[in-house]
C-alpha cells in the first residue's frame, strides 16, 4: 500500500462552466444529459461557418476583489478555487508556505490582449494578459503562500496541474495544493479552430459524428492534500489521487499521432505508477474532443492498452456538455470522474440514434462508450485522460484505494548537469556565450534580442522543411535545446526517447504570437486566422517543436510563472528525477523580445532607455530575452554512458510573499525563504555558498530585493562573496535570464569559465564590481523572482 | 494577370507565410516532398490564400492539383471565373 505520507487525497471540488455555475449545478447537468453549447453571443461570427459554443452564463464574476485587475480566467477560476476552497473548510492561508497553487491554461488573459489592442493599448490591461497571472491571483485570494505556478500544455494543462500538485505532496514540498485549469472563449482561440477547420457547425459529437470541437470556457479546481495533514484536521476526502504519466508525441504541433502509441504511454505510466492492475479502471473520462484525428487515435490506444484485461471498460467523453474548454478541460474532467467515482455513476456522451450506436460498436468492440444516459456502476478507479497541441498526453488516476503509488523511488541519486545550450542576444552557443564574457560585452541598446540564423540550424542539422514551421520562441527554444543535446553528447534514440523529458519554463511563452494573432484577426475577421500561426499562440508550442526536432518522447512540461519560471524548470526536473519517472531531463528557460514585448516593458515603466547595468539605481532595465536549455542526468545514467559532467544540482526552493500580480515590492522576505528552502533541500548552511549567480539587472525596485535578501541570509560574508549578474550582458531576458544565471554558475563550477565581473555589495549598501576568479568556488547560489511576491533558489555544486 | 505573376505571387506567399526559403523553391520543386515538407496545416492556409487572392476555392480539390506552384497556377487558371 501506498505509505501514509505519499497519499494524496482530494478534500474539495469547485467548478464552473456551460452547464453549471457550480459543482451541484454541473453534476445535475451531467446525470441529466445537459447539453452548454448554444450558438454564439460573445464573438463576431460574420463569414465563419460554425457559429456555436459552450460558454459560461454567470452574473456574479465580479464578486471578488479589484475585478479590474483581473482578466476573465483568473475571475472564472477564483470563483471555482473559492467554492472548492468552501468545500474543503479551508479559508485565507496567510501566506503559508505548505499551500501552493498549480493552475493550467491556454490561452490565459487573451480576452485582454483583446481590449488592449482594439481599446486603447491601456497600461492596466497587460499584466491581465499572462497566463503566470492566473495561479498569482488565486494565491493572493487565498493567501497561499508556497510554490504557485501555471502548467501551459494548452487541452492537457487542467489534467498536469493536477498530477504536479501531488508530485510536490509526494516530494514533501506542500502540504495542501489548489490545482486545477481555466479558460475563457474568445476570438484568438475561435478563429483559430476555425483556421484549422478543426470547430463542427453542428455541435461536437464525439466518438460519434466525429467533425470536430466545439470550443467550451470555465474552469475546475481540485483540492489535493496529504493524507496525512488531511486525517489531523478530520477533513472530508473524496478520494485518493494515484499515478499519472506524461508524455510527448514527438511528431506534429497540432494533430496527435494516429497510432496513439504515446498516448498509451502516458496511460500505462498512470496505471503503473498507481500500483494498481488495468482491470481496476472502471470508467475512463476520455479526452474525446470530437475531431476524427483525436477520437480514432484515443480509441486506438484504449483497444490496445485495455486489451483483454479490461476489455469492456467503460469509456466516454463529456465534452458534448461542457464543450471544449482547452486548458480547464483535464480540471473539470477531473470533477467529472471524481464526482462519478464517488457516486458509483458513468456519465455518457449523447445523441446517439440506434444507428449511431451500432456504427460505434463496430468501431470500439467490446469497449463500453456510455451514450445518452448515465448510469449505476461500481466503480474503484477511474482514468481521465488529455492530449495537447504540441503532442502532449497525461492520464492520471482516481481512486477509492491508496494503491501503491511509486513516488520519490530516486530521491537518493545524485543529479549531474551535462549539458548547456545557451542562445543570447551574445550568440547562439556556449562557445558564443564564454567568448562574450571574455570580451566583457554589454548589451548595444535598451531593447536587444536573440537572432537565429540560418548558420545554427545548418550546424545542427535542422532542414528547412521543420524550421520554416517555427515561430520566434520556437526558433530560440529548439537551438538552445538541440545545443544542450549536443553539448551534452547525447542522442536520442528510439531506446532511449521515453528516458528523457523537458520542461520548459517561460514568462511570457506565446504572449507575443497570441498577440500577433489578434492583430491579424481584428483585421482581416475571425474567418480569417492563420492555420499555420495559430499554433504558436499556446505556451506549449516552443517545448512541442523541441520535442519534434529532438525526437524526445519521455514527460513534457510547459510551466509560465514570471521570470523564475528558468529556475523552477530546474527544480521541477530534479524532482522528476528524483521520483523515478525519467533518467534525463533538459530543463529550460525561454523568453522572447518581440517589439510588443518592449512595448509591453515600455508601457508598464519597467523598460531603461538606455543602457544600464545591474545595481544601477535605475528606474528601469534592458529588455532582453533568450533560451538556455541544461541537460540534467540522473548521476549513474550520465556517468555509464561517459557524459562529462559540469556540476551537481544539489537542492531548490521556493518562497512567496502575496502581493498583487504585477508587483514584487513588500515581499522581500520570501526571497530568504526560498533560499533557506534551496540550502536545506540540499543539506548544507548558508556558509557554504561561495557566490550567488543573481537576478538584479539595474532597476532599484528589483536589484534592492536581491541585495537585502542576500544580506540577511549570508551577513557579513556578503561583502566578500561575489554576485554574478547575467543580465548585465543579455539584459533582462525573464526565464532565459534566469536559466542563463543557472548555465553561468555551471560554467564557473567546471572552469569553463575561469572567471566573470562580479558584483560585491558592502555593508552600507553600496555595489563595486570587479573581476573575480571561479577557481574556489564550490558551491553558487542561484536565485530568481516573478510578480506576484514567488521567488525560486537553486544550489549547484563541484 | 499572367501566368507568371500568378506563380511569383504564389511563391511570395509560400516565403512570407509559410517560411519557406526562397532559393530552393522552384515552380515545380514537389511542396509536399521531404525538402520543402509542406503538410495539412500548411494546404488550410494555401487554400485560404488562392480564394481570397484569386476567387478560385481549392477545398476538397485531390492532392495532385497542391503538388507544386505550377500545378495550383494550373487549376487557379482553369477555375477563374
Amino acid at each position: 500500500m501506498t505509505p501514509d505520507e505519499r497519499r494524496c487525497v482530494v478534500t474539495g471540488l469547485g467548478v464552473i462552466c456551460a452547464v453549471g455555475n457550480n459543482v451541484e449545478e454541473t453534476w445535475k447537468s451531467a446525470l441529466e444529459s445537459v447539453s452548454g453549447i448554444h450558438k454564439t453571443t460573445s464573438v463576431d461570427t460574420v463569414n465563419c461557418y460554425a457559429d456555436l459554443a459552450a460558454e459560461v452564463k454567470c452574473d456574479t464574476l465580479d464578486n471578488l476583489d479589484a475585478p479590474e485587475e483581473k482578466d476573465r480566467v483568473s475571475k472564472l477560476c477564483i470563483k471555482a478555487a473559492n467554492e472548492a476552497l468552501a468545500d474543503a473548510g479551508l479559508s485565507n492561508f496567510g501566506d503559508d508556505q505548505r499551500v501552493s497553487v498549480v493552475i493550467g491554461s491556454c490561452v490565459g488573459g487573451v480576452l485582454s490582449i483583446e481590449q488592449y489592442h482594439q481599446h486603447g493599448r491601456d497600461a492596466s490591461e497587460i499584466a491581465k494578459m499572462p497566463i503566470a497571472a492566473i495561479a498569482s491571483q488565486v494565491a493572493e485570494s487565498c493567501g497561499a503562500g508556497g510554490i504557485v505556478t501555471n502548467v501551459a500544455n494548452a487541452c492537457a494543462a487542467g489534467t498536469i496541474s493536477i498530477a504536479v500538485a501531488c508530485d510536490l505532496i509526494r516530494a514533501g514540498k506542500a502540504d495542501v495544493v489548489i490545482a486545477g485549469g481555466a479558460d475563457s472563449f474568445a476570438a484568438v482561440p475561435y478563429s483559430g479552430f476555425l483556421s484549422l477547420h478543426a470547430l463542427d457547425e453542428n455541435g461536437c459529437s464525439p466518438f460519434n459524428r466525429c467533425n470536430g470541437i466545439t470550443l467550451g470556457e470555465g474552469a475546475g479546481i481540485v483540492i489535493v492534500e496529504s493524507y496525512e495533514h488531511a486525517q489531523k484536521r478530520s477533513a472530508k476526502q473524496y478520494c485518493e489521487v494515484l499515478g499519472s504519466g506524461v508524455t510527448s508525441d514527438a511528431n506534429h504541433i497540432t494533430a496527435p499521432r494516429e497510432d496513439g502509441v504515446c498516448l498509451m504511454e502516458a496511460i500505462n505510466r498512470a496505471v503503473k505508477n498507481s500500483g494498481i492492475d488495468k482491470s481496476d479502471i472502471g470508467y475512463v473520462n476520455a479526452h474525446g474532443t470530437g475531431t476524427g484525428k483525436n477520437d480514432n487515435a484515443e480509441i486506438t490506444a484504449f483497444k490496445n492498452f485495455f486489451g483483454e484485461d479490461n476489455a469492456s471498460v467503460s469509456v466516454s467523453s463529456t465534452k458534448v456538455m461542457t464543450g471544449h474548454c482547452l486548458g480547464a478541460a483535464g480540471a473539470i474532467e477531473a470533477v467529472f470522474s471524481i464526482k462519478a467515482l464517488t457516486t458509483d455513476t458513468v456519465l455518457p456522451t449523447f445523441p446517439y440514434s440506434e444507428e449511431q450506436s451500432a456504427a460505434l460498436k463496430e468501431k470500439v468492440g467490446s469497449l463500453d462508450f456510455v451514450q445518452n444516459k448515465a448510469r449505476h456502476k461500481e466503480l474503484k478507479c477511474v482514468l481521465s485522460n488529455n492530449v495537447a497541441f504540441g503532442g502532449t498526453n497525461a492520464a492520471i488516476v482516481f481512486s477509492k484505494v491508496p494503491g501503491e503509488v511509486s513516488a520519490q523511488s530516486a530521491k537518493a541519486k545524485k543529479i549531474a548537469v551535462t549539458g548547456l545550450g545557451i542562445v543570447s542576444p551574445l550568440g547562439n552557443s556556449k562557445a558564443a556565450y564564454l567568448e562574450a564574457v571574455k570580451a566583457d560585452k554589454k548589451p548595444e541598446s535598451a531593447s536587444v534580442h536573440s537572432t537565429i540564423a540560418l548558420d545554427d540550424y545548418k550546424e545542427l542539422g535542422i532542414k528547412m522543411a521543420f524550421y520554416r514551421k517555427l515561430d520566434n520562441l520556437g526558433q530560440l527554444q529548439t537551438v538552445s535545446g538541440m545545443r544542450a543535446l549536443q553539448d551534452a553528447n547525447l542522442q536520442v534514440t528510439d531506446d532511449n526517447a521515453k528516458d528523457i523529458g523537458i520542461i520548459v519554463g517561460t514568462s511570457e511563452g506565446g504572449l507575443g504570437a497570441t498577440y500577433d494573432f489578434e492583430e491579424l484577426i481584428a483585421r482581416e475577421g475571425n474567418s480569417q486566422g492563420s492555420a499555420f500561426k495559430f499554433p504558436h499562440t499556446v505556451y506549449n508550442a516552443a517545448g512541442g517543436y523541441l520535442s519534434i526536432c529532438s525526437g524526445i518522447k519521455g514527460y513534457g512540461v510547459t510551466i509560465t510563472t514570471g521570470p523564475l519560471s528558468g529556475l523552477d524548470s530546474i527544480g521541477y526536473s530534479m524532482n522528476v528525477i528524483h521520483d523515478g519517472q525519467e533518467q534525463a531531463m533538459m530543463a529550460t528557460g525561454t523568453d522572447e523580445n518581440l517589439p510588443i514585448i518592449t512595448e509591453f516593458a515600455q508601457k508598464l515603466g519597467v523598460a531603461a532607455t538606455d543602457v544600464v547595468a545591474p545595481f544601477a539605481d535605475n528606474e528601469g532595465c534592458v529588455v532582453g530575452d533568450g533560451s538556455v536549455s541544461i541537460m540534467l542526468e540522473e548521476e549513474g545514467y550520465a556517468k555509464a554512458r561517459g557524459a562529462k559532467v559540469y556540476c551537481y544540482a544539489l537542492g531548490f526552493g521556493h518562497g512567496r510573499k502575496n502581493v498583487k500580480f504585477g508587483k514584487l515590492v513588500g515581499s522581500d522576505e520570501a526571497l530568504d525563504k526560498a533560499i533557506a528552502d534551496a540550502l536545506a533541500d540540499a543539506g548544507i548552511s548558508a556558509s557554504e555558498i561561495d557566490a550567488v549567480c543573481g537576478f538584479a539587472n539595474g532597476c532599484k525596485r528589483i536589484d534592492d530585493i536581491e541585495k537585502g535578501a542576500l544580506k540577511r541570509v549570508f551577513g557579513e560574508k556578503l561583502a566578500s562573496m561575489p554576485l554574478f549578474e547575467v543580465k548585465e550582458r543579455t539584459g533582462e531576458g525573464r526565464a532565459g535570464s534566469a536559466a542563463l544565471a543557472a548555465a553561468e554558475a555551471a560554467l564557473l563550477l567546471s572552469g569553463e569559465l575561469a572567471g566573470d565581473n562580479a558584483y560585491f555589495v558592502a555593508a552600507d549598501g553600496s555595489v563595486a564590481s570587479k573581476k573575480a576568479d571561479a577557481a574556489n568556488l564550490k558551491k553558487i547560489l542561484v536565485i530568481s523572482f516573478a510578480a506576484g511576491g514567488s521567488y525560486s533558489a537553486v544550489v549547484f555544486g563541484k | 494577370m499572367s501566368s507568371e505573376e500568378m506563380k511569383s505571387k504564389l511563391k511570395s506567399f509560400f516565403m512570407s507565410d509559410l517560411g519557406v526559403d526562397g532559393d530552393v523553391l522552384q515552380f515545380d520543386t514537389p511542396l509536399f516532398g521531404e525538402e520543402i515538407g509542406l503538410d495539412s496545416v500548411d494546404s488550410l492556409e494555401i487554400i485560404s490564400f488562392v480564394d481570397s487572392n484569386f476567387g478560385v476555392s481549392m477545398t476538397g480539390v485531390a492532392k495532385e492539383n497542391f503538388q507544386s506552384i505550377d500545378t495550383i497556377a494550373a487549376y487557379i487558371e482553369a477555375h477563374k471565373a
